[in-house]
């Protein structure tokens, strides 16, 4: 055991040491603030050059009202007064024309306005065909939005949400019943999302529900699962480089004239576990110091830690035993990537099925996914941290059918690693493997 | 002939009975018997790929033995002696990222020193080899000599009983050559057992007490070096003569075993005296010496191909 924890000591000192570590307590933090850093640069930086556009009115009534309403909107909504009091455009300029199609000689009007926007002189234009104002529609019905810049909604989307609503009230109007009538009878009702109401066993007095909080019922089981996917990548995929290199240099060698190659392989373990749970310490800590600072602290629950906890050291030791087991096969980096794949699949797998599993935790498609040993660590945390959580039963059962996956991966791999350690040459097949793991 | 019989009631260090080792059909060591006495320099010497590099990690119990029984500083089939026994691989094994002074302390430690030990035993091993200077540079920082010379103190650190050296010797110039031989040697004053491989027959022959051979798999030599010289005859004749190999070319019983340009060494079939009398009638002798044959000419006679079969090196 002392040269198990030698190994690992000296594993784990070199990874806090390295460069590669620094880098990856500072990963999450930086990606963070670069994501907010460039959303608010692109907010601040909106392009904001007028947009023009033509509209082939069919109709013949509405143009007039949308010209109206981008003035009312160019007036209104794209300045904005800014902390220093001065007005700041935030939005572009939307500049309407009419276009008649009779004075194209001629023309076909769709062809001729494109190659106004090929030219850049229009951002696209719009044809309303002639029963846009039908209740009925009809052949000749909708609108129909032509550009070059597909990516650009901003635009179009007001048109459709400004043309709509003039061909609405027109058709109320038509009808003869009352704007202010109609918008209170067609008034939208707001749902609540409550948690469940229960009687004070002490006092007898009945508990209101309390509404329940986006940040905890989707943040915090995101947020779980996502950090410890970040703390398994970044402690098990390294042991496969580190072997494949004291392999390249010979440096195993010598230290299996030290240690038994099952010393070797789980002080290495136990070096990963140990980088990998500072990390997340560093995180966790973070983490709960800004969510404290922001008062929604009291929504993490205080028990998902020691599940987080249990789940990361099942996950660090399934993975790296396996990520070992292929640094120990190889003589060449690119003799790991063929390994690498299947593997990655199973780390991945859990994102795979992430959203499911997050509309309907109680599923019998999330139960059994959950159950599958390579994916419980993350899916069943994920479960967990989604309230009211699983039964206790699907608990204790995928706990108990990872710790057997666990142990059945170190065994297995400290068999592959024993023999793989000191062979030379091409990599065994999957086939030679397993003989090896079932050898004496 | 074998080191055995040498050995009377010396302790033996290392033990091995009727070892053999396979790996798929290949048999690396077949049948094995080796005793290396407590104290000497014991030289391993075969071909590439003859097995040595096997034995000496069956040794170290790195490999296990199909069938046969190793013992080690008196442990038998266990790896407790372990710690006890310094090993220098054939390629070196060293941490690039690491100072000098970690990657030091760090192999004394997996050999059960205690940390103010191997502190002092670094500062010693690092002043004694000139490298003082670089303890806290990383070992990528090295030329190839120093990297071998932190190796071989690797090694060494934690006073072993036991020293296996797996081609110490490969690459050194002749300064550092010469620095590492008398720091083997003064191991062995001190009372370790030095086991070790090498291609160089000039230096088993200059170092070792014992020299075993192993050709596929099989021990062909293993005794002292007077001893397996004598086994193999005094009918070597280093000479030189005017006209060089040329002037021997074509001489009854006479056959050219190495052409060193300003001498030749002969195995004659017949008496020495005969063929320098005909040396003398056809040219000039400058030099003539009966010689017994070199450690050099006996590894090219077990391992030389024969006509027609590929060198294994």
């Amino acid at each position: 055991m002392r040269k198990t924890w030698l190994v690992a000591l000296t594993e784990y000192s070199n990874a806090v040491r390295s460069k590669a570590f620094i880098t990856g307590v500072l990963a999450l933090p930086v990606l963070i603030c670069l994501s907010v850093g460039l959303q608010y640069f692109g907010q601040k930086n909106v392009d904001i050059r007028e947009r023009r556009f033509a509209v082939v009115d069919r109709t013949g009534v509405l143009f007039p009202v949308i010209a109206a309403k981008a003035a009312e909107r160019n007036e209104k909504f794209v300045t904005q007064r800014g902390a220093d009091g001065r007005s700041v455009q935030t939005s572009p300029k939307f500049l309407p024309e009419l276009f008649d199609p009779a004075g194209t000689g001629g023309g076909n009007a769709d062809v001729v306005l494109s190659e106004r926007v090929r030219r850049e002189e229009l951002t696209g234009f719009v044809i309303i065909n002639t029963n846009a104002l039908s209740a009925d529609g009809g052949a000749e019905d909708g609108m129909s939005w032509f550009t070059q810049t597909h990516t650009y909604s901003e635009l179009p989307d007001w048109l459709e949400r400004t043309i709509n609503e003039e061909i609405r009230r027109m058709r109320f109007e038509k009808a003869g019943l009352d704007q202010a009538l109609v918008r209170k009878l067609t008034r939208n009702v707001p749902i609540k999302r409550l948690g469940l109401s229960k009687v004070d066993a002490a006092t007898g007095r009945v508990v209101k529900a309390k509404e329940m909080n986006r940040f905890a019922t989707f943040a915090v089981p995101a947020g779980c699962v996502f950090l410890l996917y970040m703390m398994v990548m970044s402690a098990t995929p390294v042991l496969l480089n580190t072997v494949l290199e004291e392999k390249m240099q010979k440096i195993s060698e010598v230290l299996l004239s030290a240690v038994t190659p099952f010393q070797l392989m789980m002080g290495k373990l136990l070096g990963a576990t140990m980088v990998s749970f500072t990390l997340s310490a560093l995180y966790l800590g973070c983490i709960s110091g800004m969510l404290w600072k922001m008062g929604v602290l009291n929504l993490v629950p205080p028990t998902l830690i020691p599940w987080f906890v249990f789940f990361q050291l099942l996950s660090l030791l399934i993975f790296g035993s396996i990520f070992l087991a292929i640094g120990s096969v190889c003589s060449e980096i690119r003799d790991a990537q063929s390994f690498m794949f299947p593997v990655m699949m199973l780390v991945m797998l859990p994102f795979f099925v992430f959203m499911p599993i997050m509309q309907s935790p109680g599923s019998s498609f999330a139960r059994w996914f959950s159950l599958f040993p390579p994916a419980t660590p993350m899916l069943l945390l994920l479960r967990i941290a989604i309230p009211p959580g699983p039964p206790w039963w699907e608990i204790a059962l995928g706990v108990a059918l990872t710790t057997l996956f666990m142990f059945g991966c170190v065994w297995a791999g400290a068999k592959i690693f024993r023999i793989g350690i000191l062979a030379q040459g091409q990599a065994p097949s999957f086939g030679k493997l397993l003989a090896w793991i079932f050898s004496k | 002939m074998s080191s055995e019989s040498n050995t009377g009631a010396r302790s033996l260090a290392v033990k091995l009975a009727n070892v053999t080792k396979t790996f798929g059909r290949h048999t690396a060591v077949n049948d094995l018997s080796l005793a290396v006495p407590a104290g000497s320099v014991y030289g391993f010497i075969g071909p590439n790929g003859s097995g040595k590099t096997t034995t000496l990690r069956m040794i170290l119990h790195i490999f296990h033995p199909d069938h046969g029984e190793i013992e080690v500083l008196g442990e038998r089939s266990t790896r407790a002696a372990n710690d006890r026994i310094g090993y220098l691989p054939e390629e070196r094994g060293l941490y690039k990222k690491m100072t000098v002074r970690r990657v030091l302390a760090y192999y004394a430690a997996l050999k059960g020193m205690n940390s103010r030990d191997a502190r002092e035993a670094i500062g010693h091993w690092l002043a004694k080899l000139g490298l003082e200077q670089w303890a806290n540079h990383k070992v990528e920082a090295l030329s190839k000599g120093m990297a071998q010379k932190i190796q071989f103190i690797s090694a060494v650190i934690a006073n072993p009983q036991l020293l296996i050296l797996d081609e110490p010797f490969t690459g050194l110039d002749p300064v550092n050559l010469e620095v590492l031989r008398s720091a083997i040697l003064e191991q062995r004053r001190q009372g370790a057992t030095v086991i070790f491989s090498t291609h160089d027959m000039t230096m088993a022959e200059q170092m070792c007490d014992f020299v075993f051979m192993i050709y596929k798999g099989r021990k062909v030599l293993d005794g002292t070096l007077a001893a397996i010289q004598s086994s193999y005859g005094a009918d070597t004749v280093r000479l030189r003569v005017e006209g060089g190999a040329e002037a021997l070319r074509g001489m009854e019983g006479v056959q050219i075993v190495r052409d060193l340009n300003q001498c030749q060494e002969v195995r004659c079939a017949g008496d020495p005296q005969d063929l320098l009398k005909t040396l003398a009638a056809r040219t000039r002798v400058h030099l003539f010496e009966a010689a017994r044959p070199s450690l050099h000419d006996i590894f090219i006679r077990i391992a030389a191909p024969a006509p027609g079969e590929a060198s294994h090196a």
